[in-house]
Formats: structure tokens, sequence, C-alpha cells
């Protein structure tokens, strides 16, 4: 039986130093639980847990900051070619996106405060659909100016009001 | 058309003015405060009506408005996708209407549409012309009409539909919005009702707790019934040349023209209630407006399913997309529809018997009822997982309580999403959807097999996924 027609994944990974820029932006997402968790146990004396469930919390926290960037690292990946835009992101849920040139309606450029420490940025590209943006995070800035620029050009070159 | 602000105005003040009266009449100077009462709206209301002011030129619509804080909306003559003309009571006494513009900006809010309130019905018919074709239009109001009677009529409302409007959820809402509305007043007001204990007694708990839950259904139905009425008392769908017009409303009356070109499939709604009475409602999907706009979208109110299925045709221009057979989603997707619906399910009844083991007998009913339920629910939507691609049209239904079958021309396909969890990703299934400027702004095809999610899509805009592809050697493309 022959193998059927398939979607591949896009061809380009984003830089290897968004690991730690979501290694980053996840452990500042726990902060606030932490402080809880850890304030309350001690100084507030809100509750009082046992040293094992402090343990098993620190365990998955430790787990979620290491391996979620990594696994983010080995899905997220886009690929951009003269007539559309390819992306896909996600960790536990994977979102494939694609979109034509010629739907095209917004180019975004990003930089978060955390981004910008790893010189890192976002593409955000919109179409007439609020369901249809194209996200890629964690893009070298370098890199990210130079696809901007690209997408403008071909997005430009296409005609129609991209409805 | 001058009166219109002054007497909205007025009615607006309607509370102030009564306080006033009574201020005034247990003081002296009474005249002058009730000359002031009257005299703001009306000089208000002048002012806004004398200060607002549109025009069209080469290309765009402008509306200038404000005496203090002016501001100029435009738009595009080619981005007007529906002309809205609506009327209130006030409005129909003075022979006025409201014109709306739905320009399809995804962004801009209510606030900001564009809106010209009393102009008179012939100047708004015009004005309507205009703006949908771009070009001055001589018609007079008699002209108009001969255009709508040469239109062909391909839905008038029929007073039985009304059977099926305590199917639908409106009345809860509506009774929901009344019932806060009396609990405020009453509150208010100090009205607190007075619970005779004495023939509460006499009349025993369960019988109050039946006769109370009539009561609440019976009001429900029959706002329902009412609400139904308001909207959608003589409902008309014409068609002339390439627009789709819509006149309904009791007391309000509004009119929605489309233009066909940007109509770009249809939504049919079948929630239970209204598919347990045998109707359905349905919808278009406009390039450019969006959900929240949707009351410009109507097609079909709840009416009999068989009306539906023959005015998406006519809309649709083939009736495949609507009565065709549906491609099933195997196994899998079965499989999944059963563990999502029965996962949570199993947990409430789980814990229904702890507590029916630790706190009292009662709450074991509760967790048959839950896995019945989970069952039900599980086995409805899974008969409800449906694709085809038939007639140059991507066609999806899924829900349950809220079952959907959505038919997308697949021109308006914009883009398309492909999601799936590791859950899914494990049995080869993915959710497929296809983003598009209108409606909903996606039609979702629900745990679909990977490799028919991009078949389909392949198939419905076939060159955008050519790249994207891994083809075995030999095999063309179809």
């Amino acid at each position: 039986m022959s193998q059927p027609v398939r979607l591949r994944p896009p061809l380009e990974r984003v830089a290897s130093r968004a690991r730690w820029m979501w290694m980053c932006t996840d452990l500042l997402r726990w902060v606030p639980v932490t402080a809880v968790v850890l304030l309350g146990n001690g100084p507030w004396g809100w509750f009082d847990l046992p040293t094992w469930a402090l343990a098993a919390y620190a365990v998955v926290l430790l787990a979620y900051v290491v391996l979620v960037p990594q696994w983010r690292y080995v899905v997220h990946r886009w690929e951009m070619t003269e007539s559309a835009v390819y992306t896909q992101a996600g960790w536990w849920a994977r979102e494939r996106r694609i979109a034509p040139m010629s739907r095209v309606q917004t180019v975004d450029h990003r930089e978060g405060v955390i981004a910008r420490l790893f010189g890192l940025a976002t593409v955000r590209i919109t179409t007439a659909s609020s369901a249809g943006a194209l996200t890629i995070e964690g893009l070298d800035r370098e890199r990210a100016l130079a696809l901007v620029d690209d997408l403008t050009r071909i997005a430009d070159s296409v005609p129609g009001d991209a409805t | 058309m001058l009166l219109v602000h002054p007497v909205r105005d007025l009615v607006r003040f309607l509370p102030a003015l009564v306080g006033i009266l009574v201020f005034g009449q247990s003081s002296d100077g009474g005249g002058r405060w009730l000359l002031l009462g009257v005299g703001v709206p009306v000089v208000l209301g002048l002012a806004r009506y004398l200060t607002t002011s549109y025009r069209i030129t080469t290309g765009r619509v402008e509306v200038r408005q404000g005496l203090l804080n002016k501001r100029v909306l435009s738009a595009p003559l080619d981005r007007v996708r529906t002309v809205d003309l609506t009327a209130s009571p006030i409005h129909r006494v003075l022979g006025l209407v409201t014109l709306r513009i739905g320009t399809g900006q995804s962004s801009g809010n209510g606030e900001e549409r564009l809106a010209l309130d009393g102009l008179t019905a012939t100047a708004a018919s015009g004005l309507r012309e205009r703006l949908l074709h771009g070009h001055v239009s001589q018609l007079t109001n008699r002209d108009v009409a001969a255009t709508a009677a040469a239109g062909h009529v391909v839905l008038t409302l029929d007073l039985r539909w009304v059977r099926f409007a305590p199917f639908t959820s409106s009345g809860v809402a509506i009774a929901g919005a009344a019932l806060g509305v009396v609990a405020q007043s009453a509150h208010t007001l100090e009205i607190l009702p007075s619970v005779d204990l004495d023939s509460a007694a006499r009349l025993g708990a369960v019988a109050l707790v039946v006769l109370g839950l009539l009561g609440v259904l019976l009001t429900i139905c029959v706002l329902a019934v009412v609400g139904y009425l308001l909207t959608n008392f003589d409902f008309q769908l014409l068609r002339t040349g390439t627009e789709w017009h819509v006149r309904r409303g009791l007391f309000t009356t509004r009119e929605t023209t489309l233009d066909q070109a940007r109509v770009s499939g249809v939504s049919i709604g079948e929630p239970w209630g209204l598919r347990f009475a045998g109707g359905a409602r349905l919808s278009a999907i406009v390039t450019g407006l969006d959900r929240r706009q949707r009351g410009s979208s109507v097609l079909v109110p709840p009416a009999p399913r068989a009306e539906v299925e023959r005015v998406s045709a006519e809309v649709l221009g083939s009736a495949a997309p609507v009565t065709s057979r549906l491609v099933g989603h195997g196994p899998r997707a079965h499989r999944r529809r059963w563990t999502r619906a029965m996962v949570p399910a199993g947990g409430v009844a789980l814990g229904a018997l702890v507590a029916g083991y630790a706190v009292s007998w009662w709450f074991l009913p509760l967790a048959a009822a839950a896995l019945a339920l989970g069952a039900v629910l599980a086995h409805d939507r899974w008969r409800a997982l449906g694709h085809a691609l038939v007639d140059g049209h991507l066609v999806a239904r899924s829900g349950s309580l809220d079952r959907r079958r959505e038919a997308l021309h697949t021109a308006s396909v914009i883009g398309w999403n492909l999601r799936a969890t590791w859950f899914q990703r494990r049995v080869g299934l993915t959710h497929l959807v296809a983003t598009t400027a209108g409606g909903r702004q996606q039609v979702r095809v629900l745990d679909l097999d990977e490799a028919a999610a991009t078949d389909l899509a392949a198939s419905a805009t076939p060159r955008l996924l050519e790249e994207f592809l891994t083809r075995p050697p030999g095999r063309p493309l179809r």
C-alpha cells in the first residue's frame, strides 16, 4: 500500500536561543504561584505543607521549565515561499497554520522585554480572518527584520483586497 | 426629520422630566424647571441633527458629526458589505429610518459603525442604492417599490413557525433579562413578595415546586414567542438581481441588503431544542461581517428544516452542500468523542458515589444521571461529525447542544489551521480549520484522519498546499 499524501513540517527552525527565552518566560509565569507556596508555608503560616509536597512541586516546576522549552524548540518551525506562509507551533497541542500570500493583510514585528534580552523577535502575520493569524516566536532579530521585509514585498505584489 | 432626535431624547429624559415635574410643583418657579427640562433635550437633539452631515466623494462615504467633539468617519465604497435600514416606532411615525453601513472592519466596535439617523425613507433607499452600486440612482420611492415587487420573494414568515420559538434559547435569555429587571425594580421600590406560609403548607412542598416550575416554563415560552414575533414579524427574504433583501420586525422594522458577491457560504444552526422540534435556522456567512454583526446576516429565522434547506439551496446555487450525505470520521473519532464526554461524566459520577457513601444516598441517582447524560452527549456529538466537499463548497457539521452545519465556498477559504494535541497525534487525528473573513471566521472539521485532512484541504485549495506535501514518488497530485 502506498503512503498517503501528508503535510510535512515547515523547513526552518527558530533561533536556538529561543529555548532560553521560553525558559525565562515559563519561570516568570510560575513566580506568583511559587511565591505564594513558599511564603504561605514559611513566614505567613497560611498552611503547613509536608516536605514531600514541596519536593513534588519543585520537581514538577523544574521539569516544566526545563522540558517544555526543549519540546517547543522541536515543534516550532516556519517556512515562507513565494505564494504562502506556513508555521508550526505549540508543544502539547501542535498547531500548523497556512496562509496564502494573497490573503496577508498586516505583518508585525514585535520584541518583548525578555525576547530583547536574547536578541530575539516575534513576527505576526494577520489575514482578514481573526482566526487565521500566524505567529513566529523566537526568531533572530536580524532574521525577523529580513522576513518582515520579504513578506511585505511579496504580499504587496499580489493584487486584491485580501478577503 | 428634525423631530426624531428631540423626540427620542425626550423619551430618554422622561424619568428626569417626571422628577422635575414633581420637584417643580412642590416649590415655586416650576414652570422654569419644566421649560429647562423640555428645552435642553430639544436643543441637544437639534444640535446633533444640524451638525451631522454625510457625503459620498470619489469612492468614499464620509459621515461628520458633533458640535463640540467633532468626528469624521469614512470608509471606501468598495468595502461596503451590507446596508441596514432600521426604524423604531418613533421613526416609523415620522416616516424616518436609520441607515447603518456594514464595512467589515473586524477591529471596529459597534460605536464606530457608520450610521445615519433620521433620513427620510426615500432618501435612505436612494442612498442605499448609491452605496451598494456606487452610482447615482434616480429612483423615486415608487420605483424602489417597483424594483422590490420585481424581485423574487424567496421566503415569507408563516405565523405557524412561532411554534419553534419556545425551542430556542432566546426565551430563556429574555426571561433571564426580564427577571433581572423585575428583581431590580422590586428591590428599589421595596416591594417584597409576601409568602403566605399557611397556604403553602396546605398545598404541600412538592405541589408547590411543580407549580413553580410549570409557571417558569410557561413564562419562558410566552416570552420566547413574544420575542420571536417582535423581531421576525413580517419577515421577508427577497432576491433582486445580485442582492438579498431581508425585512423583519413588528414595532422596530429592519431591512438589510446583502450583496450576493459577499455571501461566501451559509451556516445552518440546529441547536438541540430546534432539532427536536424539526426546525433549524439559517444565516449567511458574509465576507467582512463578523459574528458581532450577525443580526445583519439572518436569512431564515427558526423555521421548518425543509424551508431552511430550500433557501440555502437558492443562496448557494446548489442543494448538494446542504442535503448531501457527509463523510463520517471513522472509529478513532468515535472513540475520542466517547472519551471526551465520559471522562468528565465519570468524574462527576465518582464524586457523586463518594458523596452517596459519605453523606446521603440521595447522591446516588446523580451518578447514574451524569453517566447517562455523558453517553447521550457522546453519541449525539459523534452522529453530528461529518464533512464533504461538494459543488465547490467545504461542508462541515459538528456539535450536539449547538449543532451547526456550515457550507463555505472554497474561494473564500483564506487559510488553514491544523491543530492536534498529543492524544490526537497518537491516534493520527487532527482538527482541520478553514479560516474565512466572515461569520465565525472559521469552519471547523473536528477529529479528521490526518491523511483525510490533508486530502480535503489540498482538494479545496489545490495550489496552496502543494509545496508543503510529502509525496511518494510516482504518485500524481490530485
